[in-house]
Formats: structure tokens, C-alpha cells, sequence
């Protein structure tokens, strides 16, 4: 039962991906790259990896389907020549995929036959794990044992904000019409439940990241797709200028765990250790609060983010 | 199989029976908005059963506070996305209905 | 009992690629969203049911995820299907309730 399970979800996978890169309506491409999230989180789910379909299930399978719907509409907007489909791929794709596929099996093939690395570092990691202040080896991986790691992706997502507002330009794109028929009452329901709701799972996610599956980026993740429900339904509308909040927000993460790093490195106990599990939750909350705004910023196109108009 | 495993085994099948009425509404039906009709209840409900099977397994009441707290968030999603959904495919098509089937 | 359960997510997981289908066919994009719905709610359907037959209570977590994100992409497909230019159409009054204030 378990085989016919697993086989159905691999090659519901590889169906998927056909019909994103071969689709000749980009609307269904997009719908099938999102069901592509869904299935890939599955997948993570059945290996016994839940931290990477918590991961999945918020950037893949939400936050991107968004992003695409979004970048579908401008556009749109563009004309409705924009959003033909390419030329048809060329006769040397199928010949060319097939051998890529088959360099894939026999790599694939080789390295199931290899034996157990002698020292690997699961193994060590696994072993440090009882002295650790956390539980989850995610966690500790993420934070303890690989910091440096951590730290410059921080730095990595602060200079993908930087690079997508130089792209832009200093206004921005121009401003997505936002459709009428999110004024409806049942829209600001949903706002009212969902985004309280959101603050308080980003929290529990954050917190449960030290002992069980979850963490900085999940948390993020939820508040983040809050924030871009708020920007797509008009309740945050874009301003040229950031405010305080988009700034400290940005470089929050960067600055509390290079803070910490250094004082620890002045108390001479090594840069970015972990004194505690207070610091790993401390490091975790800044980080959260930087992935949450530096996604939701990246999403509505937006230097800055003001309470819109209320409908 | 005692009286829990019993229950849960009886709540799975109608939920899943309601999850293959909604799919097949899905793809039988005329018309988008009673696909969407059809999808939306019958989705939910099973939805709600196969969490109410969950509960009586999972046997804590944490989890079955969790799993309530899943179902009435999946219902407020769905009816909120469902409503959204088909006013915006009572305006006029943008771009022509893609023929079936089309490669 | 974990046979049951397995068997379960395998009858979802044919839901699902029943429901492709009709992201196959359109015709229109509001059909393409409804059968995004479909997979939305299967999926969360089918993370219960493997947290309680794989003994993986944070599946559960991962179901409240995909809840919490199932409406940003309804949200996010309004406004598509709009004629290019034209202005946007004002939301169609809900008919029946009369405020009872006298005419």
C-alpha cells in the first residue's frame, strides 16, 4: 500500500512538471505549478521530513503561487500578446531530455549502491544532540552548529531586497488595480479571522521549532502570506518611501544575530555561539520578524507599505 | 477492532464518499458555478469528517482542538475563496476559453 | 488500522489526479482555481491521515499551514479575469435583505 502510495505521488510529480514546461496556456501552468507545491509537500511529508513540508507547504505551494498570479496580472496588463506561450520547444528537446534523464538514473543508481560515509556529519550531529539547549536537530543545525551558514543567508536576503528595488527603479512598478470586489464583506471577515490568526501560528511555529518540526523560516512564511494578503486586498498600499518599520524590519534579523555573535566573541567564548536557549528563541524571533518583511516588501513590489484606504 | 477503530473506520468512508461527490461534481457538471457549488460543500464535509475521525484516533483532546481549529479554518477558506472565485467568473473572460484537451 | 489509513490517502491521492483533469480542460481560469480548491482541501485531508497512520503529530502543523495559505490564492486570482480596459465592475448587490426602513 505504501509503494502504490509513494509510486502514485512520483509520478503524479514528474506529470506535474511536464505540464508546467509544456503547457500552451500559462494560467494552467501556473494552477499546476502550485498543485506542484501541494504533491512536493506531500512528498517531504512521507519522507519523514516535516520541516521541509512546513517550508514547502508556505513558500512553494502559497507565497509562490501568489507571486506567479501576480506576475501573471501585470502581465496582463502588458497586453494579451504578453502572455502567449513561447515558441514550441525545439526537436532536439526530447532526444536532449531523455539523456539528461538517463545521466540522472545512472548517477542515481551509483550513489543508492555507495557505501555509508565513514565520520558523515548527521552522525556527529545526532550524537552533540543531548548536550544541545533544543531538541529539534533541525534547529540546532540551523542555528548552532552551522550559524555562519544562517547568518549570511540573512545577509543573502537582504541583498535580494536591495538588488530587487535597484531593478525597479526608485518608484516601483506600477501600481496593480485592486479588483473592487475586495471590499466585499466577507473579504474583511477573512481579514479579521486570518490575520490575528497568522501572528499567533507564526508564534507557535517559532516556538515549537525548538523541540518539534518548525522554526524562523516557517513562521516567517505564515506571517509573511498575512502581509500579502493584506497588500493584495488594498489594506497596505505601496509608498515610494520605506518607513521605520520596513527598515528595521529588513535588517532585524542581521543585526540581533551579528549583535549576538559579537558580543559573545568579546566574551571569549567563541563567535556565534549559543549561550542558551534563550538565544537561539531571541535570534529565531529577529530572524522571523526579517523574513516576514523582507517577503511580504519583495511581493507587493514595494519600497514602503502604508494602511491603505478602508473600503 | 474495537469501538474507536470502528467509529473512525465508518467516518473515514462517508468522508470519503463526500470527497469523491465533490470531485465528481468537479468534473461532471455543466456549468463553473455549480462545479463550484458542488466542490465547496461536499469538500468541506468530508473534510470535517476525516477530522473527526482524526480526533477519536489521535485520542488527546489537544489534537482534536487542533483539528477543529483546522476544519473551521479550511471552511472559512473555502467559502471565502469559493465566493471570490465565482463573482470573478461572472465577468467577461479576458482571454478566450482554451479548447479541451489542447496540448 | 494503518492499512485503512494508507488506503485513504491513496483514494485521495486519485481524487487529486481526478481533479487534474479539469485543470486540464478549463475551459475557463475560474475552472482551473475551483480545481485548485479540490487540491488544497485533498491535501490537507490527506496530511491528517498520514500524521495519524505514520505516528508524525507535526504533519498536523504542516495541515494548519496549508489552511492558513489555502485563501491567498483565490485572493491573489481576483481581478484576472477582467476584460483589458475595461473599468472594474462594481460587486453585484446581495439581494433580499430589506433594511426595513420605510421607503
Amino acid at each position: 500500500m505504501s509503494l502504490a502510495l509513494d509510486g502514485l505521488l512520483a509520478i503524479s510529480l514528474v506529470v506535474l512538471a511536464l505540464q508546467v514546461v509544456t503547457g500552451a496556456s500559462l494560467f494552467r501552468s501556473i494552477v499546476m505549478f502550485v498543485v506542484f507545491g501541494l504533491v512536493m509537500a506531500l512528498v517531504w511529508a512521507r519522507l519523514r521530513a516535516p520541516n521541509l513540508a512546513l517550508a514547502e507547504a508556505a513558500i512553494g505551494a502559497g507565497v509562490s503561487g501568489a507571486l506567479l498570479m501576480l506576475g501573471y496580472r501585470r502581465l496582463r496588463a502588458a497586453g494579451p500578446e504578453a502572455t502567449r506561450p513561447g515558441p514550441r520547444s525545439s526537436r532536439l528537446a526530447a532526444p536532449l531530455s531523455l539523456l539528461v534523464a538517463g545521466l540522472v538514473a545512472s548517477l542515481g543508481w551509483t550513489a543508492l549502491g555507495l557505501p555509508e560515509a565513514l565520520g558523515a556529519a548527521g552522525a556527529a550531529v545526532v550524537a552533540a544532540m543531548p548536550s544541545q539547549a533544543v531538541a529539534n536537530p533541525v534547529t540546532a543545525v540551523l542555528l548552532v552548529f552551522r550559524g555562519y551558514d544562517t547568518l549570511l543567508e540573512l545577509a543573502v536576503l537582504l541583498v535580494a531586497l536591495a538588488g530587487a528595488r535597484a531593478v525597479e527603479g526608485p518608484a516601483g512598478p506600477a501600481d496593480l488595480a485592486i479588483p473592487t470586489m475586495t471590499g466585499l464583506p466577507i473579504v474583511g471577515a477573512l481579514l479579521a479571522a486570518l490575520v490575528p490568526l497568522s501572528v499567533l501560528v507564526a508564534g507557535y511555529l517559532l516556538h515549537a521549532g525548538g523541540n518539534a518540526p518548525g522554526g524562523a523560516f516557517q513562521g516567517g512564511a505564515v506571517l509573511a502570506a498575512a502581509g500579502v494578503l493584506l497588500v493584495l486586498t488594498g489594506r497596505l498600499v505601496p509608498h515610494p518611501v520605506p518607513g521605520p518599520v520596513e527598515r528595521w524590519g529588513a535588517v532585524l534579523g542581521l543585526l540581533v544575530f551579528s549583535a549576538l555573535g559579537l558580543v559573545m566573541l568579546a566574551r571569549g567564548q567563541g563567535m556565534l555561539s549559543m549561550p542558551g536557549a534563550w538565544s537561539i528563541y531571541l535570534v529565531e524571533s529577529a530572524m522571523l520578524v526579517s523574513i516576514a518583511t523582507t517577503l511580504v516588501l519583495l511581493l507587493g513590489a514595494a519600497p514602503g507599505l502604508r494602511r491603505g484606504p478602508l473600503p | 477492532m474495537n469501538f474507536i477503530q470502528v467509529a473512525a473506520t465508518i467516518l473515514l468512508v462517508l468522508g470519503g464518499f463526500f470527497y469523491f461527490a465533490g470531485t465528481v461534481g468537479l468534473l461532471r457538471f455543466p456549468d463553473v458555478h455549480s462545479r463550484l457549488h458542488a466542490l465547496t460543500k461536499a469538500d468541506n464535509l468530508g473534510l470535517g469528517l476525516v477530522c473527526l475521525a482524526m480526533a477519536l484516533l489521535g485520542g488527546s483532546w489537544r489534537g482534536a482542538a487542533m483539528l477543529l481549529v483546522i476544519w473551521l479554518l479550511g471552511l472559512l477558506a473555502a467559502s471565502v475563496s469559493c465566493h471570490l472565485v465565482a463573482q470573478a467568473a461572472l465577468e467577461p473572460a479576458a482571454e478566450p476559453p482554451t479548447p479541451r484537451g489542447d496540448p | 488500522m494503518n492499512l485503512l489509513l494508507e488506503g485513504f490517502a491513496l483514494f485521495l491521492l486519485l481524487n487529486l489526479g481526478a481533479g487534474m483533469i479539469r485543470v486540464w480542460r478549463g475551459p475557463s481560469p475560474a475552472d482551473r482555481m475551483s480545481a485548485a480548491l479540490l487540491f488544497g482541501s485533498t491535501t490537507v485531508a490527506m496530511l491528517l491521515v498520514l500524521a495519524e497512520a505514520t505516528g508524525q503529530p507535526a504533519l498536523a502543523d504542516v495541515a494548519l499551514l496549508f489552511v492558513m495559505l489555502a485563501a491567498i490564492l483565490s485572493v491573489a486570482f481576483v481581478g484576472l479575469a477582467r476584460t483589458r480596459g475595461a473599468p472594474p465592475p462594481t460587486p453585484t448587490p446581495t439581494p433580499g435583505k430589506s433594511s426595513g426602513k420605510p421607503g
